[in-house]
C-alpha cells in the first residue's frame, strides 16, 4: 500500500493531542467536580461552594488582585511600548531585550528576589497584598509589552500622517488613530496577564507569606484532601476565565468595527 | 469501582509524558526491581557534607577524600542485597513533598512496593486497606539480617507495640498493632526555633502555646502551612490551661494529654476556629519551608518547627553565628514518626522480600547514622547493646551521640572547661523500664537543654508529654478542611458578596449585550442621526432585519 500524507493524516497528533491533554482532563475534571465520594452523581460541591462565602470572596479577592495587577501591567507597558514602537532609535530592540530578558531567569529565583528587597525596605510581611500585586506586575509586565509592540510597530505611520492632514493633533492622533488600532494588542496582553494572575499562587505564597489566598492555592489545597471540591472551584475558575474570554473578546470585535471605519 | 477507572485515566493522562521519557532512558538490567517512595532528602544521598565524607575527612583530612569515596547509600545497599541474597536488585526511588501527594500517587493506582509516610498516613492507608503487614520472619530476631528487630529503640518498639491501627479488611474491621503494619524510620517532636537574641527563654516558658498570640512577637513569628499541623498548635494554644492542669505524675496522662491533642469532634471545631483566625493576626505568615532561612537571616524570631528541620535550621545558622535555640511547650506538643509500609501487592509483584530487605539494610546502625546525619532528623534505630574489647558496655548509636554531642575539654582551643550536664537517654537506648542513668552523654549545657542534643534526642520528660495525633477520616477532614479554608481565605460580608455578584452579571449582560445587542430586535441601536433616513421614517413594525439569508431570497 502507498503510504499518503494529506492534511488530514498530519491532523492526527494535535486531535491526539486536544483529545487527551484537553478534551479528556476536562471531562474528568467535570466527572469529579459533579460527584460525591462514593462517585455518584451530586450537585453538593456545586451547592456547598456558592452557599460558602468564603469560596465567593475568594473568587472575588483573585478577580480584584487579577484585575489591579492587569491595569498597572497596562499602564506601565503602553507607553513603554508606544515610546519603543515610535522612536527612531537604532537600538531600540535592545531596550525591549531588557524588558524582556527576566523572564529568561527562572521565575522562583526571581520571586525571592524580590522577596529579599521587600524584607530589606521592610515590607514583607507587612503588606501582603500590595506585595503579591507588585510580584504579579513585575512577573507578567512582558506578557503585556510584547503584544502591545508588535501591534503598535505594524501601524502605517501614513496613518498617523492623514491625521495630522485631517487637522488632528497629536492627542486625537493617539485617540483617534493608535488606541482604537492597537486594542488587538491590548486584548492578547489582557488576557495573558488576568488569566494567570489569578491563579498563581506562588508569587501570592513567597511575597504574601501565605496569608493572601487566591483561586490557584484554593485549588493545590483541595487537591491535597478533597479532589471533588477541587474540581469544582477549578470548573468554577474555568467559567469565570470563560466569560471574561468573551467580555475581551467582545469589546474587541467591537473596536475593530469602529477601527475600519475610520 | 468507578473512582479507580478515572483515577486510572487520570494518572494516565498525567503520566503519559513520564512513561515516555522512562521507556526512553531504561536503567540497569536487574532480578528485582524494588520501587520506593519517599519524602524528598529524606536519605544519605552520599558527596560532601555525608557521614561517610565527613567521618573520612576527619580522619585523612579535608583534601584527601573525594565525592566518590562516599556513594549514596542506595548504590551501597543495592551492592549488599546482591552480595546477600545472589541476586541483582535496582532501586527505583521517587520521592515526595507531602504525604497528600504521596496518597494521591497511591489512589492513582501507582504501583509502589514500599512508602515512608507519617503516621496519621499510614493509619489512613491502614483503615483503607493498602498496605500489608510485614511477614513473622521479618521480627525474629535470630536471623543475623534482621537488623531492624535487633536494632530498633526498645522506646519506640514498645509505641509500636502499643499503638493500633484500625485495618479494614474486606468490609471488616479489626484492631491491629502498628509494629505489624510499619517498620519506624525517623521520628521527632514539634516546637518552636527560636533567636535567643530577641526572645527570652522565661519568656517563652511562660507563655508556652500562647507565644503565637503574644503581641510581643507579633509579626515575628510562623506558623506551617498545612492543616494539621496549625491545627494542632491551636489545640494547644485553645486549651493550654486544660493540659498544664493534667496530673503529670499519673498513669493516664499522657492518654489524657492525647486524648486533648485530638478534638476534632464537632464541639471543639468551633473554639480551635477562633484561635486559629487568632494566630493569623498575629503571626508573620504560614511557611512551608521557607521558615529556616527565614530565621537564619532574621526576618523572624520564632518558627513552628519539626525537630528535624530545627536542627538544620541550628546548623545552618552557626554557620553565620547566629546560635538559635529550640523549645518544646510544656503543656505538650506533637510526638510524629515516619515509617515504611509494604503497598498492597507486594506479595504479587514478588518484591516483599526486597522491600523487607531494604528496611533491615536502612536499619543497620552505619546506615541509620549516614541517613541521620545527612538529613538532621532522627533515626529510630538505637543498635544493639554489646561490649567492647575492654568488656565494656558499647553501643554504636550511642557512640554516634557522643560523637556528635559530647564534650570533652580541649585545652588547646578553651580556656577553661565549659558547663556541661549528663545528658539521659536510657529511654531510648534501654527502654522506659530500664534503671536511669546507664547510658549517658556528658554533653554542654546549652546543647543539652536547648540546643540540637535536646532538639535531635528529646529527653524522656519532652516525650512523655508528647502526642500522637490520629488521622481525621474522611468527614472529619472535610469539616477540618472548610475551616482551614476559612482562616487561610479573607471572607467578605454577605452584602458585599451580593453586590459584586450583581455588578458582575450586570458588566456581564452589559458587555453581552452590546456586542450580540443588535441581533435581538428590542436593543437595536437607533440608526443615527442623518442617516438612513428611510428606515427611519419606516413603521416600526413593518421593519425586517436585513442579514444575508433574506437577501439572497
Amino acid at each position: 500500500m502507498k503510504l499518503r500524507f494529506s492534511r488530514k493524516t498530519l491532523c492526527i497528533p494535535y486531535a491526539v493531542f486536544l483529545l487527551f491533554f484537553v478534551i479528556v482532563p476536562m471531562a474528568v475534571i467535570l466527572v469529579y467536580a459533579f460527584t460525591d465520594r462514593n462517585m455518584h452523581f451530586s450537585f453538593g460541591n456545586f451547592i456547598k461552594f456558592f452557599s460558602d462565602p468564603t469560596k465567593l470572596s475568594t473568587i472575588v479577592y483573585s478577580i480584584v488582585i487579577a484585575l489591579i495587577t492587569t491595569v498597572v501591567c497596562l499602564l506601565i507597558a503602553y507607553p513603554v511600548a508606544y515610546i519603543l514602537a515610535r522612536s527612531k532609535m537604532k537600538k531600540k530592540h535592545v531596550i525591549l531585550m531588557l524588558f524582556v530578558v527576566p523572564m529568561w531567569i527562572n521565575f522562583v529565583l526571581r520571586v525571592n528576589a524580590i522577596r529579599e528587597l521587600f524584607n530589606w525596605i521592610g515590607l514583607l510581611g507587612q503588606a501582603n497584598y500590595f506585595n503579591t500585586v507588585f510580584g504579579m506586575v513585575y512577573d507578567f509586565l512582558p506578557f503585556m509589552i510584547l503584544p502591545l509592540y508588535t501591534t503598535l510597530m505594524k501601524i502605517d505611520p501614513s496613518l498617523y500622517e492623514a491625521s495630522y492632514d485631517l487637522g488632528g493633533n497629536g492627542f486625537t492622533a493617539f485617540t483617534r488613530v493608535t488606541l482604537p488600532l492597537s486594542v488587538p494588542g491590548i486584548v492578547s496582553g489582557v488576557t495573558m496577564v488576568f488569566l494567570p494572575s489569578m491563579t498563581n499562587y506562588v508569587v501570592s505564597d513567597m511575597l504574601g507569606n501565605s496569608m493572601v489566598t487566591i483561586i490557584g492555592k484554593f485549588i493545590y489545597e483541595y487537591f491535597g484532601s478533597d479532589w471533588h471540591m477541587g474540581s469544582m472551584v477549578a470548573l468554577v475558575l474555568l467559567v469565570v476565565v470563560f466569560v471574561s474570554t468573551l467580555l475581551t473578546g467582545g469589546f474587541k470585535s467591537e473596536e475593530n468595527v469602529r477601527g475600519a471605519n475610520l | 469501582m468507578k473512582k479507580r477507572i478515572f483515577g486510572i485515566l487520570a494518572a494516565a493522562i498525567m503520566l503519559l509524558p513520564t512513561l515516555a521519557l522512562l521507556g526512553g532512558c531504561g536503567g540497569k538490567q536487574a532480578d528485582v526491581i524494588l520501587k520506593v517512595y519517599s519524602w524528598a532528602e529524606y536519605i544519605d544521598e552520599g558527596g560532601e557534607g555525608s557521614y561517610l565524607y565527613d567521618t573520612l575527612a576527619e580522619e585523612k583530612g579535608e583534601g584527601a577524600v573525594s565525592a566518590s569515596d562516599a556513594p549514596p547509600i542506595l548504590d551501597d545497599f543495592e551492592k549488599w542485597y546482591e552480595e546477600t541474597y545472589h541476586e541483582s536488585i535496582r532501586v527505583d526511588y521517587a520521592t515526595f513533598g507531602t504525604n497528600e501527594d504521596m496518597y494521591n500517587e497511591i489512589v492513582l493506582g501507582n504501583e509502589y512496593d514500599l512508602l515512608c509516610p507519617s503516621d496519621y498516613m499510614i493509619m489512613k492507608l491502614a483503615a483503607e486497606d493498602r498496605i500489608v503487614p510485614y511477614d513473622a520472619s521479618f521480627f525474629d530476631s535470630a536471623d543475623p539480617n534482621n537488623y531492624y528487630v535487633r536494632n530498633v529503640s526498645p522506646y519506640i518498639r514498645d509505641v509500636f507495640e502499643n499503638g493500633t491501627v484500625t485495618v479494614t479488611q474486606d468490609g471488616e474491621q479489626a484492631a491491629h498493632k502498628w509494629s505489624e503494619y510499619a517498620a519506624g524510620y525517623m521520628w521527632g517532636t514539634t516546637g518552636f526555633v527560636y533567636n535567643p537574641e530577641h526572645v527570652e527563654r522565661d519568656d517563652l516558658e511562660a507563655l508556652g502555646w500562647q507565644t503565637f498570640v503574644s503581641d510581643k512577637y507579633t509579626n515575628k513569628i510562623t506558623a506551617k502551612d498545612n492543616v494539621r499541623d496549625t491545627y494542632f498548635a491551636a489545640l494547644g494554644l485553645t486549651y493550654e490551661q486544660e493540659l498544664l492542669a493534667l496530673d503529670k505524675s499519673g498513669d493516664g496522662y499522657n492518654q489524657a494529654l492525647t486524648d486533648i491533642f485530638n478534638r476534632t469532634a464537632e464541639q471543639y471545631t468551633d473554639a480551635v476556629g477562633d484561635t486559629l483566625l487568632d494566630m493569623k493576626k498575629n503571626i508573620y505568615g504560614f511557611e512551608t519551608d521557607t521558615g529556616k532561612a527565614d530565621m537564619v537571616s532574621g526576618k523572624i524570631w520564632l518558627n513552628y518547627a519539626w525537630s528535624g528541620d530545627a536542627v538544620y535550621a541550628l546548623d545552618e545558622a552557626e554557620e553565620d553565628d547566629l546560635y538559635l535555640e529550640y523549645f518544646v511547650p510544656e503543656a505538650g506538643s506533637n510526638l510524629w514518626f515516619d515509617g515504611w509500609v509494604l503497598t498492597k501487592g507486594v506479595e504479587e509483584r514478588g518484591t516483599k522480600k526486597a522491600a523487607q530487605a531494604f528496611v533491615n539494610y536502612m536499619s543497620m546502625p552505619e546506615s541509620a547514622k549516614r541517613n541521620s546525619y545527612y538529613i538532621g532528623y532522627t533515626s529510630v534505630i538505637a543498635g544493639e547493646n554489646t561490649t567492647d574489647e575492654n568488656g565494656e558496655a558499647y553501643n554504636e548509636m550511642l557512640d554516634y551521640a557522643d560523637w556528635l554531642y559530647g564534650y570533652e575539654f580541649d585545652p588547646e582551643t578553651e580556656d577553661e572547661p565549659a558547663e556541661t550536664v549528663d545528658y539521659d537517654l536510657t529511654y531510648f537506648f534501654l527502654g522506659a523500664d530500664a534503671e536511669e542513668g546507664q547510658t549517658v552523654i556528658t554533653a554542654e549545657k546549652d546543647s543539652a537543654e536547648k540546643r540540637q542534643l535536646f532538639a535531635q534526642f528529646p529527653p524522656e520528660d519532652v516525650i512523655a508529654r508528647c502526642a500522637v495525633m490520629n488521622y481525621f477520616d474522611a468527614d472529619t477532614s472535610e469539616r477540618i478542611n472548610e475551616l482551614w479554608s476559612h482562616v487561610k481565605a479573607e471572607t467578605l460580608d454577605t452584602w458585599a458578596i451580593v453586590v459584586l455578584c450583581v455588578a458582575a452579571v450586570a458588566i456581564v449582560a452589559f458587555v453581552l449585550l452590546v456586542k450580540f445587542g443588535n441581533k435581538i430586535d428590542l436593543f437595536r441601536p437607533k440608526p443615527k442621526k442623518g442617516y438612513e433616513l428611510v428606515e427611519q421614517e419606516a413603521p416600526k413594525n413593518d421593519y425586517e432585519p436585513v442579514n444575508k439569508e433574506k437577501s439572497k431570497e
